[in-house]
């Protein structure tokens, strides 16, 4: 027994020195940072200097902030509703006992593998381009001069066209969480309900509806976890300067604590550690509203 | 279980009622296969013509041949090859230290109850929801000038690796050994071998299909990872793939160069590209079979 107390500490410590060095201490700082006042993010706890809850006041009354708060909203709510039924509709299409479901799986979920920066310029260089891209070329084939002559990634539409990029690349992993939650309910259940007359919309809505009770609620968390990070597509989007149709928290954090591209903006790691924080309880209050909304019951197949 | 399925829809004839029914899912599928086919396909055909040929639409006929002197200026000129040597680099060296970190804390936390045992395991899982805004601003002071300040800058960013993929990497492991039976151990005590030998010389060989699917995962993380490159790589020859990619862009869009900027994209975009070709079953097995539970 002794012997094993020395073993789990020498094998557990490496596993908690990186832990406590990359989670716990930068949490605990940046919570910490975001009630001060500091200028560089490099400044020692000695150029700190206390200031409440000004941070989070003066960001709300920044408009760029509100409105990335906006973006990142509208990311959320029509991104995830987009991505969520896409994914579970291409889930139950390849439970529905298509051929090639392998293929279909690994070509949808590829995206998700590629660099999102080459996965962005595909998409921003080939299918947006209004002078060679796929829709200014379906357009023209098809005389359909709406689609020809439309600029995607002009300022009224650009936030769009990034937001559908995404979506197309994030539906594979999603997919995947619900397929798998598909294939664990036994088919015996479906199988007893077609006896007993049940047609396949209804088996839907009534069988496999109800027991993804918990798989939804994964990828609900999972959804909003990964929109609160977003900063590549927009960055990508709008290489050159932050612009109000794309910019994000993240971007906006980016912007005031190491300077915007343009160098005009103030310094303020101490309100960029206050957006981190927003966004942190953001996500923790999703949480729990969806925990509470989605009762999941205990189901044992 | 899966294989039985797989023999069994072999066998199956084709029922044309049926499939006619499935129709409306197929098409679905076809589209959406058919846009990424179209995209990645359109980009490969582009990455060896010329940016005239690009303006004008005229791809896949290569009217003036096939240029591979763009993946060379891409390469060369462009200095692709450094950011994809580090990336290389980079993504193998912090897969091997993960898993030496992680595969010991995973198995002593599923095989062994102490106290502390739960709180670590929740702290983890945690953990890897946390975004990475909360976490860059201090680390960013400490290696700036804090107690890492004097780590060189490749080292940063493989630290930095490390450390972001321990939570994930050990829960996934610790779920992998729980499958595997306790009678190894056992028979192993009876013959006098230490735990700790034990777990070297048996569990860890015994564990190394999960090793091996985690290790893609986070040989993907790590060479598709932008955000902590652009912030903690300090000078432009320690970035990765990503950012490399993103600040040469612009450049060669300027320029007009778009043949050798889709060549870059390809060169990013191939061995992340191959891994998945052969690799993707045990891939797609991973992301439903770790620590995701529904």
């Amino acid at each position: 027994m002794k012997k094993n107390k020395a073993m789990i500490i020498c094998f557990i410590t490496p596993a908690l020195i990186t832990f406590a060095l990359m989670y716990l201490y930068p949490v605990i700082r940046t919570i910490l940072m975001s009630f001060f006042k500091v200028e560089s993010a490099t400044a020692g706890l000695t150029e700190w200097s206390f200031n409440g809850l000004s941070n989070y006041i003066s960001l709300f009354k920044t408009d760029i902030f509100v409105e990335s708060m906006k973006n990142i909203a509208k990311i959320w709510i029509v991104g995830g509703v987009a991505v969520l039924s896409l994914s579970l509709l291409f889930a139950v299409i390849l439970t529905s006992g298509v051929r090639g479901k392998n293929f279909f799986r690994a070509v949808i979920y590829l995206p998700n593998v590629i660099s999102a920066v080459a996965l962005a310029n595909m998409w921003i260089q080939f299918v947006f381009n209004k002078r060679y891209g796929l829709i200014h070329s379906m357009g023209k084939t098809f005389g359909i001069k709406a689609l020809s002559g439309l600029d995607m990634l002009s300022s009224d539409t650009k936030f769009w066209a990034m937001l559908i990029a995404y979506c197309f690349g994030a539906v594979g992993y999603y997919m995947l969480i619900f397929l798998s939650g598909i294939e664990r309910i036994p088919s015996d259940i479906y199988e007893a309900a077609t006896l007993d007359g049940a047609t396949k919309p209804k088996q839907f809505t009534l069988i496999t509806l109800p027991l993804l009770k918990g798989v939804f609620k994964t990828n609900i968390t999972f959804w909003s976890v990964n929109t609160i990070s977003f900063y590549v597509w927009s960055q990508m989007f709008s290489p050159v300067d932050t612009e109000k149709s794309t910019v994000v928290p993240v971007l906006y954090m980016m912007d005031i604590v190491f300077g915007s591209k343009t160098g005009s903006s103030v310094r303020d790691a101490g309100k960029g550690a206050a957006i981190g924080v927003t966004l942190a309880v953001l996500v923790i209050i999703v949480f729990f509203i969806f925990n509470k909304l989605i009762k999941e019951e205990e189901v044992e197949y | 279980m899966a294989k039985k399925q797989k023999e069994y829809k072999m066998k199956e004839p084709w029922n044309w009622n049926k499939e006619l029914k499935l129709l409306p899912g197929y098409i679905m599928l076809i589209l959406w296969v058919l846009l990424t086919v179209v995209m990645i396909g359109w980009i490969f055909a582009a990455s060896f013509s010329t940016g005239r040929e690009i303006y004008k639409g005229d791809l896949f006929k290569f009217a003036s041949g096939i240029h591979f002197e763009n993946y060379i200026t891409a390469w060369k000129a462009q200095n692709v090859s450094l950011f994809f040597l580090n990336s290389l680099f980079y993504a193998t060296i912090s897969c091997v230290c993960i898993i030496l970190i992680s595969a010991p804390a995973a198995y002593v936390l599923s095989r062994y109850t102490f106290l502390g045992n739960k709180t670590i395991k929740t702290g983890f899982i945690m953990a890897m929801s946390v975004p990475a805004i909360m976490v860059v601003l201090p680390l960013f002071s400490l290696t700036s000038s804090g107690v890492l300040s004097k780590v060189p800058g490749r080292l940063i960013l493989i630290v930095l690796y490390i450390c972001m993929n321990i939570p994930f990497t050990t829960t996934f492991l610790l779920n992998f050994f729980g499958t595997l039976s306790k009678t190894y151990e056992e028979a192993a005590a009876m013959d006098g071998c230490s735990p700790m030998k034990t777990f070297w010389i048996i569990m860890l060989p015994l564990a190394q299909p999960g090793i091996i699917t985690v290790s893609i995962f986070n040989f993907l993380a790590v060479w598709n990872e932008y955000f902590m490159s652009l912030i903690f790589a300090s000078e432009e020859k320690y970035r990765s793939v990503g950012v490399g990619l993103f600040t040469l862009i612009n450049g060669l869009k300027q320029n007009g160069e778009l043949g050798a900027l889709f060549a870059a994209v390809i060169i990013v975009f191939l061995p992340t590209f191959l891994i998945y070709i052969f690799l993707s079953e045990k891939i797609i097995a991973g992301v439903t079979g770790g620590g995701i539970k529904g």
